[in-house]
């Protein structure tokens, strides 16, 4: 029998099929984490360490996302869309003043050029040294997450009820430069097409099934389409309980879901049972507690509890909830990976 | 005569400027704004967290009552100040996002329930130290100091905070309650704060226990 490399498990589990063993990666690992578990170490090396089955180029990673500086210590700067963040050293930086303000704005604002070759040079590198060993995946944000930093959170939610068609002219400019975007990269070598973005909070879906289905769905579907069409598998990351519009994002046929969060209740489990048909399950070891304040005998303890609830019958990608974040235990991150391999040959004898 | 229930009406069906229309009439019919607050803008909040809870609506209906919530409060404001007794009965809560930490909507969205249900809310904005939050409870009296964070990395500044308040001799002087996509009940209990609201209605309730 072939040995499976890692693009082929990562293949295999996004086509719901049982590999080798259960694959794994992480859409992030903070820098202070990894530099904590091999000092002075590239991405590669980290990737090589942890042998994981896929490797990832993040779009706002790139040098060119940061458009302009705005103060001295760099921790403020104008993005690509226009809009002010900050820079809080962690995961994702926050927006702190949107690049649309009013209606009469949307008149000139135009978004970044998608065809800029810096954009693909990561990419790039990547392919030429990974493709046909670890699948190649990038990832980039929603243009529901995009329309909602660019016009600010508490305008952009409004708009869904007092003017929902400027929410289809934001969205619709921001799905062009993506439609393009995906194709560049899926000409680069891109074979995973990652787009991430939160849809629900804790409790709930951020806005209602009938906003989502109208004005965020079907944006977010011709994605999807797009990648499809050109032979890239896709996958959405979204935090919170997406229970109540589950059925909607699958309906756009994705072949995979991260992370089935836990802080949002999501049981993994279950949604296996229910969707496990249908989908690929990306996640969920707990990074919020368990990798953050857990002993490594939790850690071991929640890795077996993903490969049991969701590894059987294959379509499973083991990852943490969200992110190997910057407060996530080092020791802890390293002993997910152990248990992976240990506990995540199959078939499953957990 | 101005029917009060017609300003809670307006506010749950989102329409900012017949709220506004109605509170100016309201005034002008000289109904005293301590009244108007209670049952136009507290009954219609309680209406629209009941139908958050539930999931009837959701953050963009929430928020469009919340303008029209704030348009009546800006109304309302000077008569409510000139009120003897009334601003200086209104139960006071000062609410901040921790230190590391500059999300803001979750903290804005509660703000605007508790005012909306009458209380004197001051916002300390983000990333507050925790020394910050120790001078503004010995600068104020606050009933309840809410300590938002929505990163696992920046809760432990939340913990850090209720410790800066024993160290100055202030915890005792005031109710702690947290909240953020990442607490729980259980990390509450673990650092010590005397309540963990899930999100804006629940932190009206458990807040209007935490003072009773």
């Amino acid at each position: 029998m072939k040995t499976l490399t890692g693009a082929d498990r990562i293949f295999m589990a996004l086509e719901l099929q049982e590999p080798d063993r259960v694959p794994h990666f992480e859409l992030t690992l903070d820098r202070k984490v990894r530099e904590a578990i091999l000092p002075g170490a590239s991405y590669d090396e980290a990737v090589e360490y942890f042998d994981w089955d896929a490797v990832v180029t993040d779009e706002e990673d790139q040098p060119g996302y940061r458009v302009e500086t705005l103060d001295a210590s760099g921790k403020y700067f104008r993005d690509q869309w226009g809009t002010i963040k900050q820079d809080m050293g962690d995961v994702n930086a926050y927006p702190i003043e949107p690049a649309i303000k009013s209606e009469k704005d949307l008149d000139t604002w135009r978004p970044p050029d998608p065809d800029e070759s810096w954009r693909y040079e990561e990419l790039a590198r990547l392919v030429k040294k990974y493709k046909g060993q670890r699948a190649i995946a990038v990832l980039f944000p929603d243009p529901f997450r995009v329309a909602n930093e660019v016009r600010g959170a508490t305008n952009h939610f409004m708009d869904f009820v007092r003017n929902p068609d400027f929410i289809d002219r934001l969205s619709g400019l921001i799905r062009g430069y993506y439609l393009r975007y995906i194709r560049n990269c899926i000409e680069a070598g891109a074979e995973i097409i990652f787009i991430q973005g939160d849809y629900a909070t804790t409790r709930w879906p951020m806005v209602s099934r009938q906003h989502l289905a109208k004005h965020v769905i079907p944006v977010f579907k011709t994605l999807v389409d797009e990648a499809k069409s050109r032979g890239a598998y896709t996958a959405k990351h979204t935090d919170g309980n997406i229970m109540p519009i589950i059925d909607l994002i699958l309906d756009t046929g994705i072949h995979g879901l991260h992370p089935i969060d836990p802080l949002g209740g999501m049981d993994l489990g279950k949604v296996k049972e229910e969707y496990g048909h249908r989908v690929c399950l990306i996640g969920n070891v707990d990074c919020a507690y368990v990798l953050t304040w857990g002993t490594l005998q939790e850690v071991r303890e929640d890795v077996k509890r993903c490969v049991r609830q969701a590894a059987w019958g294959g379509g499973f990608i083991c990852m943490s909830s969200n992110s190997i974040h910057s407060a996530v235990k080092p020791e802890n991150y390293v002993e997910m990976v152990k248990a992976i391999h240990e506990h995540g040959k199959y078939p499953i004898s957990i | 005569m101005v029917d009060l229930s017609e300003i809670a009406k307006s506010m749950v069906d989102m329409d900012i400027a017949k709220t506004e229309e109605l509170t100016k009439a309201a005034l002008s019919a000289n109904i005293p704004a301590e009244e108007i607050l209670n049952k136009g803008l507290v009954a219609a909040m309680q209406v629209i967290g009941e139908q958050f809870e539930k999931g009837e609506i959701f953050l963009p209906e929430l928020l469009m009552s919340g303008e029209a919530a704030k348009a009546a409060l800006r109304l309302l404001r000077p008569s409510l100040l000139k009120q003897e007794g009334v601003r200086r009965h209104a139960n006071k809560v000062a609410i901040g996002t921790v230190q590391g930490d500059v999300h803001d909507i979750g903290k804005n969205i509660v703000i605007m329930m508790l005012e909306t249900n009458g209380w004197d809310v001051t916002d300390l904005g983000v990333d507050v130290a925790p020394e910050a939050f120790c001078t503004a409870v010995k600068e104020n009296d606050f009933q309840i100091l809410g300590l938002s964070a929505l990163l696992t990395s920046t809760m432990p500044n939340q913990e850090r905070t209720i410790a800066a308040l024993k160290a100055s001799g202030l915890r005792d002087k005031v109710k702690v309650a947290i909240g953020g996509a990442t607490v729980s009940q259980r990390y509450a209990e673990q650092i010590g704060a005397d309540c963990y609201a899930t999100d804006a209605s629940d932190a009206v309730k458990k807040f209007k226990a935490l003072v009773q």
